[in-house]
């Protein structure tokens, strides 16, 4: 092709482990960052936020990743892309195999087991029905298939492990048609998503409805947790609410599933881990040209269930925007450390924990004030529950330009996920070329001119900077 | 035009390698199509681009010229694109043709599912192709506002005087209000009608219901602000669940536009009388 892939080199010096508040210096060996957006759409100038990423446990190979990024044929396309890798995430293409307008309004997914399946929860385009939806090999030109369908629902959030030959899939999300304002909703299928039962797990009084992050996380000994807000009052600007994990100790295949974990307060299902915390819902720019209010994740210890990590975003009142909490159990659920680490003006916390019980977070946090502010995206990765941690910045970017198209501005989330020796994630920032931008290196499919910090179109001319998906890979601590 | 196109056609369908055109006109090509160009076949068989698989229906074309593509696209004379045909067989290399596509796969390269195909007869014919290609856009733009035109319960050039919350009366029973960041947080904008093109009278007052959300879910809708002037295709409000507005005291219907085309400049208000007075 003619286009210039330009790659940075890979880090040569090696981060050492740092204790909390000092930054990081020089490069990790082994990280990798890449910009999703391929060589051929190199004029693309989309916000493609929100991104989410799913692995192949069976084919380390394989992957798939999406965004809010829309069909290059235009707004009347019939389906929505979604970008694959075949080569590790090296390199990535976009296929246009979702059933979806163009683009979704709220996309997440993740693969089954083996032979490995696709399952992805959308909100379609048009009229934003959920649909889940599974795919047996990603690579077919076939549009995904359609698997269930219900209206009034928002933010689908899932989540898969297999049992035998079958796929369990976990769709956490918030259902508007559930009864008396308790929507905090899993929907499980326990047969490879044939057949769903949606399942209620909030117990107590709401005011009205839950937050709209419901996040499951699933150990491979069938442990199920889910996360969710328990919004108790709601004051327009602000709600207040609660910070509530339920669990399944069997997989989430009864009945009535999540009734494991009582808190002790009041003996109902769901413990609380934080109570009466301000979470302001804000629909409009307000931290960094980003929206706040449901930041949310939750991640489980794969080998020890036992182990488990909470992170959230609130509004503390000492001056902050926004402020992500990081918290963990060590008794599956029953009692809760208090803050691990306690991040001002950040959102989008992912969490993923891997098999040698190093956790790793990643999260987005605004830095210094408009218009110097910046978005920097980090990974932390520690041993011993953020007692001390190594800290990787993988992007710092200008958190003023360009100027939002819509919202979210690079989510509502992100992702972080973990296999073998592997934390590989994802994240949306600003795509100008310009290596300071990204300490750990970067490479861009797309055609770019790094001497000039200028992305160029397929004909050589300057495209304008836009918010873009990157895929990145580091080696968990050992 | 139509008929022009139906001799092209028949043209077409009578020439070798001319089966990708099948029963279709050029103007429902383009109008299926979004990446559209003269190319010629170098492989049956084949891929350019190693993220798609070789099928018996996939062939490899040189770009010869570029007739139209999403700005988002680099594609140009000279490269190689994947070509999923309709069916196998239907192309030889060497064949030039004109390749009505949409975009399949975009990596390293692009590949494209055949739409149809014209076969191409010499390099001076490709910029006749090119605007023929232009003038089909232009017949089905003018079809698809046509269409829209047909479809609004009023059309009216007119100014915005003022935009407010819409007070949305749902039916009974009332359900509880959901907060979502998916919200549309519809407002009405008061329009008033300087040229009543259809089912309105200049003077009169319109309620035009919009989504002011900056979600995702809303991107692309038209947005509308005090003093905008233009054309507007308005549809009677079947979406919010609460299709009446209050305007100087009196209950009015409330209308919508949601869709890019029902916004239109003030100028495009002699197009669009064109095409109510077109047959």
């Amino acid at each position: 092709m003619r286009a210039g892939v330009i790659a940075a080199a890979v880090g040569l010096c090696v981060a050492c482990e740092r204790p909390i508040g000092q930054g990081p210096t020089g490069r990790l060996a082994g990280v990798r960052v890449v910009d999703l957006i391929p060589v051929s759409l190199s004029g693309e100038t989309w916000q493609d936020a929100e991104p989410f990423l799913a692995l192949y446990a069976s084919n380390p190979k394989l992957m798939a990743a999406s965004a809010f990024t829309p069909n290059p044929g235009g707004s009347a396309s019939a389906t929505a892309p979604i970008f694959v890798s075949d080569d590790g995430g090296d390199s990535w293409t976009l296929r246009n195999t979702l059933p979806s307008q163009s683009m979704t309004a709220d996309i997440t997914h993740a693969v089954g087991g083996n032979p490995p399946v696709l399952y992805a929860g959308i909100m379609k385009v048009p009229g934003f029905p959920l649909n889940e939806l599974k795919a047996s090999d990603f690579f077919s030109p076939a549009t995904m298939t359609l698997q269930a369908f219900r209206a009034d629902i928002d933010q689908p959030f899932v989540r898969t492990t297999q049992v035998g030959s079958a796929d369990r899939v976990y769709v956490g999300l918030n259902d508007f048609d559930a009864p008396d304002g308790r929507t905090a909703t899993v929907d499980i299928s326990l047969d490879g998503g044939a057949t769903y039962a949606s399942r209620r797990i909030e117990t107590r009084g709401t005011a009205g409805q839950n937050g709209p992050s419901i996040r499951p996380a699933v150990a491979p000994d069938h442990t199920v947790y889910v996360a969710y807000f328990g919004w108790r009052s709601n004051a327009g600007a602000d709600v207040t609410s609660d910070v509530v994990v339920v669990r399944d100790d069997s997989g989430a295949t009864g009945a009535t599933p999540f009734r494991d974990l009582v808190d002790p307060s009041d003996s109902l299902p769901g413990r609380l881990v934080a109570t009466h915390v301000t979470i302001p819902w804000s629909n409009a720019p307000t931290l960094g040209q980003e929206r706040i209010g449901s930041t949310l994740a939750i991640a489980v210890d794969p080998l020890h269930s036992d182990n488990v990590y909470l992170a959230w975003a609130d509004r503390v009142g000492t001056g902050d925007i926004y402020t992500v909490h990081v918290r963990r159990s060590t008794d599956r659920g029953a009692t809760w450390s208090g803050d691990l680490r306690t991040l001002t003006n950040a959102t989008d916390a992912s969490l993923a924990v891997a098999t040698n019980g190093t956790t790793g977070l990643l999260y987005q946090q605004v830095t210094g004030s408009a218009p110097t502010s910046r978005w920097v995206t980090r990974l932390e990765q520690s041993r011993d529950g953020f007692a001390t941690h190594q800290d990787v910045i993988l992007a710092t970017v200008p958190a003023t330009t360009p100027s939002f198209q819509f919202l979210p501005y690079i989510g509502d989330y992100n992702c972080l996920l973990t296999r073998g020796s592997q934390f590989l994630g994802i994240f949306s920032a600003n795509n100008t070329p310009d290596s300071a931008n990204f300490p750990q290196g970067v490479v861009y499919q797309r055609r770019v001119d790094f001497a000039t910090h200028r992305l160029l179109d397929g004909s050589g001319a300057p495209v304008a900077v836009s918010i873009d998906p990157f895929f990145f890979s580091l080696p968990v601590l050992p | 035009m139509y008929t022009r196109s139906a001799i092209l056609l028949a043209l077409a369908l009578a020439l070798p390698g001319a089966g990708g055109v099948a029963q279709m006109s050029r103007t429902a090509l383009v109008k299926q199509s979004d990446i559209i160009f003269i190319g010629t076949v170098t492989q049956l068989g084949a891929v350019a681009v190693p993220e798609v698989p070789a099928s018996a229906r996939t062939v490899v074309v040189r770009v010869d010229q570029v007739l139209e593509k999403p700005a988002a696209v680099a594609l140009a004379t000279g490269d190689s694109v994947t070509v999923q045909t309709l069916r196998p067989g239907s192309l030889k290399p060497g064949t030039q043709a004109t390749f009505y596509t949409t975009g399949w796969v975009f990596g390293r390269g692009v590949a494209v599912r055949e739409v149809g195909h014209e076969p191409g007869r010499s390099p001076v014919v490709a910029a006749a192709q090119q605007e023929a290609v232009s003038r089909a856009r232009l017949e089905v733009n003018d079809a698809d506002l046509k269409a829209h035109i047909q479809r609004a319960a009023m059309v009216v050039a007119g100014r915005v005087e003022q935009v407010r919350p819409a007070e949305l009366t749902p039916p009974a029973p009332a359900r509880p209000k959901r907060i979502t960041e998916h919200d549309p947080d519809w407002q009405d904008a008061i329009i008033q009608v300087e040229d009543g093109i259809k089912g309105a009278q200049v003077g009169e007052k319109v309620v035009v219901r919009f989504p002011g959300s900056s979600d995702v879910a809303w991107v692309g809708i038209p947005k509308f602000a005090v003093g905008q002037e233009g054309t507007f295709l308005l549809h009677k409000d079947s979406t919010t669940g609460s299709p009446h507005a209050m305007v100087a005291g009196q209950s009015v219907q409330a209308y919508t536009a949601l869709h890019k085309v029902d916004v239109l400049s003030k100028q495009d208000a002699t197009r669009v009388r064109a095409l109510i007075r077109k047959p």
